[in-house]
């Protein structure tokens, strides 16, 4: 996959033009905060009948419905659900764990928030990108319509994975920046040092219908194929610490076992939260990923 | 079937190289390890990998490696080869092995590595092989009792069957070169007295525990055709010398004197050429360690012959007559080659010549025309005539009267005593010396003749006829040379202080006194007579013959002067009967003594010892021993039965060590 130094090189406009047929779902319906295209919890002014309840005073009487009093002597109000925009938070992990793979997991990863972020911007929801990993939050708010596309490209392009961990604290900065309730869309390797419990705890318990996207690259999934062999110190490209392997059949299996408790372990937590977990493999086509799996997992529709 | 056996030189240093380097290799693998640095994204998954298998070991699992398994192999192959195996390619191994060792002649020659003597490569290889077969070893079997023979002219055990490898292999190394002719078939014997067991409770049956023999030698023996192997008897000939050795050597040496200048001295000599090529070289004559003289041109020497009928090697022949030298007194006549060949033995031969003495003979009895005019034809210091009566009469007076006369001739006379002396005895049976008649034979002729015999040069029996002889029976120790169908008519008797020539008819009584034949007969019994009974002055000995003296009555502080300037000294118990030997190299040997008080004349008396170069000298190894019955094939090129197989090893681990370094540089 070529190196991204350019926004085309993030979305390109065959995959733009058929991106352009979905949209974000969400399994929650939240309140936005301007009126959206996206159904609400929130009893509003559609045209979409909800459900009757009792009047009670101050209730406005056009939303009485007169028929039912009529047959009824009894005031009931109709309620009709509010379509309000869709809050749609891309979290990119730009930790130096992202910092590898073939194909990159850090240019995956950004690829996949420009393609999500796009499917936002062009069903007018309201984006934001978090980057965490560095010293700090970097962040994009704000973004509707889709004429913030570039925008949000060139915010994507300036992204480095050199951070070091710093989910936990992107999770809280997201949970607690009144980003308002929607889908939260979380790509990150989830290899991190202090654990990732911590981080989507924040989040989960704030309302956002969470996708926890676990991208790993074809070394991390299956080493044995892609070239790791033979006696190796293996440096941490995050913590620089060294390991010691001697790539055996043993510790290949053993390796493998490791990644698929690890990768359940994160599945059950999820699961547990109510949050939407997938493993995507970097060597996927963005196309199969968006077009297929996502749409399968409930995420795009 | 060919079965291989390894045996091991230097198990103990293998072990201890094995134990010494084995264990580091295997734990540097343990400790080092080449790895190669890599960036991952993260290594938590890694470390939990490897911290589960690494739970609860002290060590990591040893995984395969090939750069370990080449090592090893390296090291195996180099371990190895310290423990010095040697690769045999035979049979197994009897529990009795007989070392043969050869210590002839041709094991002198030079042709061994490093300038050493085919003896002194036997005695190595020799030392080797038992150093072999015992080696031991963790899982080697038990060790074979060993016995050393060494053989030349005959056999000696040097060391009878053994378990002790030092007792064995000090044997070895006590042999002692000669310069003997190769007999085995004594070795043989001697080997099977111990190996053949006879209970005496079962005179019948014999246990017989046939033993394996390791023959060191040239393959140049002469006896091989009347040898078999038996049952169960192995054999492993280690073919010592290179079969490209060719030699020439003086075959035989003789001295005459001029009878009408007695003080010159003729020498004669054959050289005998065992060489594919003719022989050209120069003949040197010496003379009491003087050069006298050189051939006044090379003598050439045809080349040997293979004779296709009798399937034997026929040496080129050449007889050298040197020009006449003056020698009045007598002495050492060597003739030498002027340049040595790898075989130095046969390259001189010497000859001792007595002086040109005259005898003081005393005739008995009758004393007869012929025999009278015979003596006073020689130049004789003394002729004194007796009858039997005043010669019995003088013995009563003085019994040591025998030494006062060279030869004592008794014509038809017995005298009483004759305990002493040397005498030349016609007809009248020497009854006192033990010699029985029991009648008369008549019309006699030689029957069996003993050609070669000193005291028969240059005479012809062919036409002698006896009218009358005395039948006489001869005792044990009695030499016939000339016998009749009616019995002896000629022999020699040696025993003690008394030698004798015995003939037991009356010459008269018989055509021979007009026959030339027994001029000369009586002349050689004089000579013979005089010279000792033994060796006449141009008969040197033999390799392995043993030396007779008679010295003087009282002569003491006898010794013998061998070759090589040491001086031995001899317990005599009857000067007059002195034997000293077997004298087994070549060179001179000189007996000397202290004459007693009063008495004149030599104190000393010399011994050549020639090496026959017709019987020794062919010194091109034989590739193979041909017994009576079975042929085999020696080891080529003075190798041991067993070969070395630790320079391959060697070769092999340098091998592989450069395997795994190219294995390593495509892996880093």
């Amino acid at each position: 996959m070529n190196p991204i130094t350019k926004v085309d090189d993030l979305l390109d406009s065959r995959l733009m033009a058929r991106l352009d047929r979905l949209d974000v779902i969400s399994r929650k319906i939240f309140a936005g905060k301007i009126q959206g295209e996206r159904r609400s919890r929130r009893r509003g002014q559609s045209v979409e009948f909800a459900d009757f309840r009792n009047y009670s005073h101050g209730d406005d009487l056009r939303f009485v419905d007169w028929n039912i009093y009529a047959r009824l002597d009894r005031l009931f109000l109709k309620l009709f659900l509010e379509e309000e925009d869709l809050s749609m938070v891309i979290a990119v992990d730009m930790s130096q764990s992202m910092d590898g793979g073939d194909p990159h997991k850090f240019d995956y990863a950004r690829r996949l928030a420009m393609a999500l972020g796009y499917i936002g911007l062009v069903n007018n929801n309201r984006v934001s990108l978090f980057g965490f990993g560095a010293e700090r939050v970097e962040r994009l708010t704000g973004l509707r319509g889709r004429r913030r596309t570039r925008e949000m490209g060139r915010w994507l392009l300036d992204r480095t994975a050199d951070g070091l961990g710093g989910f936990t604290d992107g999770m809280r900065t997201i949970a607690l920046g009144g980003q308002g309730r929607g889908v939260l869309i979380v790509l990150s390797d989830f290899l991190f040092p202090d654990g990732y419990e911590k981080g989507l705890n924040y989040v989960a318990g704030r309302g956002f219908d969470v996708f926890a996207l676990q991208l790993l690259s074809p070394e991390e999934v299956d080493p044995a194929r892609h070239g790791i062999a033979g006696d190796l110190r293996l440096i941490d490209s995050e913590t620089g610490k060294e390991t010691e392997v001697t790539a055996s059949t043993a510790v290949l299996s053993q390796y493998r076992k490791s990644l698929e408790t690890y990768i359940a372990g994160l599945r059950d937590f999820s699961v547990r939260r109510s949050i939407t977990h997938q493993v995507v493999e970097t060597s996927l086509d963005m196309d199969t990923l968006l077009l297929d799996y996502l749409r399968r997992r409930g995420l795009l529709a | 079937m060919m079965s291989l056996a390894v045996a091991w030189l230097a198990p103990f240093a293998a072990a201890i190289v094995a134990l010494s380097t084995l264990p580091p290799l295997v734990a540097l693998y343990f400790l080092r390890l080449r790895r190669t640095r890599r960036v991952i994204s993260s290594t938590m998954l890694w470390k939990r990998a490897t911290q589960d298998l690494r739970a609860n070991a002290p060590f990591q699992r040893l995984r395969f490696s090939l750069l370990l398994l080449l090592q090893l192999l390296a090291l195996a192959l180099v371990i190895f080869a310290i423990a010095q195996p040697q690769v045999e390619l035979g049979g197994s191994q009897a529990s009795r092995i007989v070392f043969l060792i050869d210590r002839s002649g041709s094991m002198n020659a030079m042709d061994a590595p490093d300038n050493q003597s085919r003896l002194d490569q036997a005695k190595r290889l020799a030392e080797n092989r038992l150093q072999a077969l015992h080696g031991g070893g963790l899982f080697s079997g038990p060790a074979p009792s060993v016995m050393v023979i060494a053989f030349a002219k005959d056999a000696q055990i040097l060391c009878p069957f053994t378990d002790n490898i030092a007792q064995a292999i000090a044997a070895i190394k006590g042999i002692q070169p000669t310069d003997e002719t190769t007999t085995l078939s004594d070795s043989f014997e001697l080997a099977r007295a111990f190996t053949t067991v006879t209970n005496p409770d079962k005179p019948t049956t014999i246990a017989v525990d046939a033993p394996s023999y390791e023959l060191f030698s040239d393959g140049r023996i002469a006896d091989l055709s009347q040898s078999v192997l038996r049952g169960g008897e192995r054999m492993v000939f280690h073919s010592i010398g290179k079969s490209t050795t060719m030699n020439a050597g003086i075959g035989a040496i003789a001295v005459a004197r001029n009878p009408d200048r007695p003080d010159e001295v003729q020498v004669f000599s054959r050289v005998v050429n065992w060489s594919n090529e003719p022989f050209t070289g120069d003949l040197e004559v010496v003379v009491d360690d003087r050069l006298r003289a050189v051939t006044p041109q090379p003598v050439n020497v045809p080349a040997a012959q293979e004779d296709a009928t009798m399937h034997i090697r026929v040496p080129g022949e050449t007889q050298v007559v040197f020009p006449s030298l003056t020698l009045p007194k007598g002495g050492v006549i060597e003739v030498r080659f002027s340049k040595h060949d790898l075989l130095v033995a046969d390259d001189r031969a010497a000859v001792v010549a007595a002086p040109p003495s005259a005898l003081r003979i005393a005739l008995v009895g009758r004393g007869a025309f012929v025999m009278k005019s015979i003596l006073e034809g020689m130049s004789l210091a003394s002729l004194d005539l007796f009858s039997l009566a005043a010669w019995n009469e003088k013995m009563a007076a003085n019994p040591l009267l025998p030494d006062s006369f060279d030869v004592i001739v008794l014509d038809d006379a017995t005298p009483d005593d004759l305990s002493r002396g040397r005498y030349l005895i016609f007809h009248a049976p020497p009854i006192t010396a033990g010699i029985s008649p029991y009648g008369t034979k008549e019309n006699a002729t030689p029957q069996s003749i003993r050609e070669g015999h000193p005291l028969l040069q240059y005479v012809n029996l062919d036409d002698l006829f006896v009218s009358s002889m005395t039948a006489v029976a001869a005792g044990g120790d009695a030499d016939v040379i000339v016998e009749s169908g009616e019995g002896p008519m000629m022999m020699t008797l040696s025993r003690g202080a008394l030698t004798f020539v015995y003939v037991t008819f009356d010459p008269m009584e018989s055509d021979w006194p007009f026959q030339r034949g027994f001029v000369n007969f009586f002349a050689n019994s004089i000579a013979w007579l005089a010279a000792g009974g033994s060796a006449v002055a141009d008969e040197p000995l033999a390799p392995g013959d043993v030396a007779k003296a008679r010295l003087p009555a009282g002569a003491k502080e006898v010794s013998m002067l061998i070759p090589g300037g040491t001086t031995l000294p001899i317990v005599v118990q009857d000067p007059s009967n002195i034997s000293y030997g077997p004298l087994r190299t070549t060179g001179i040997y000189r007996l000397n003594w202290t004459a007693p008080k009063g008495q004149s004349g030599p104190a000393s008396l010399a011994y050549a010892v020639n090496m026959n170069s017709r019987a020794e000298g062919r010194a091109d190894t034989a590739e193979e021993v041909k017994f009576a019955t079975e042929r085999i094939a020696g080891i080529q090129g003075g190798a041991s039965a067993e070969t070395s197989a630790w320079p391959w090893l060697l070769l092999a681990a340098v091998a592989v060590l450069f395997l795994e370094w190219w294995v390593w540089l495509r892996r880093v």
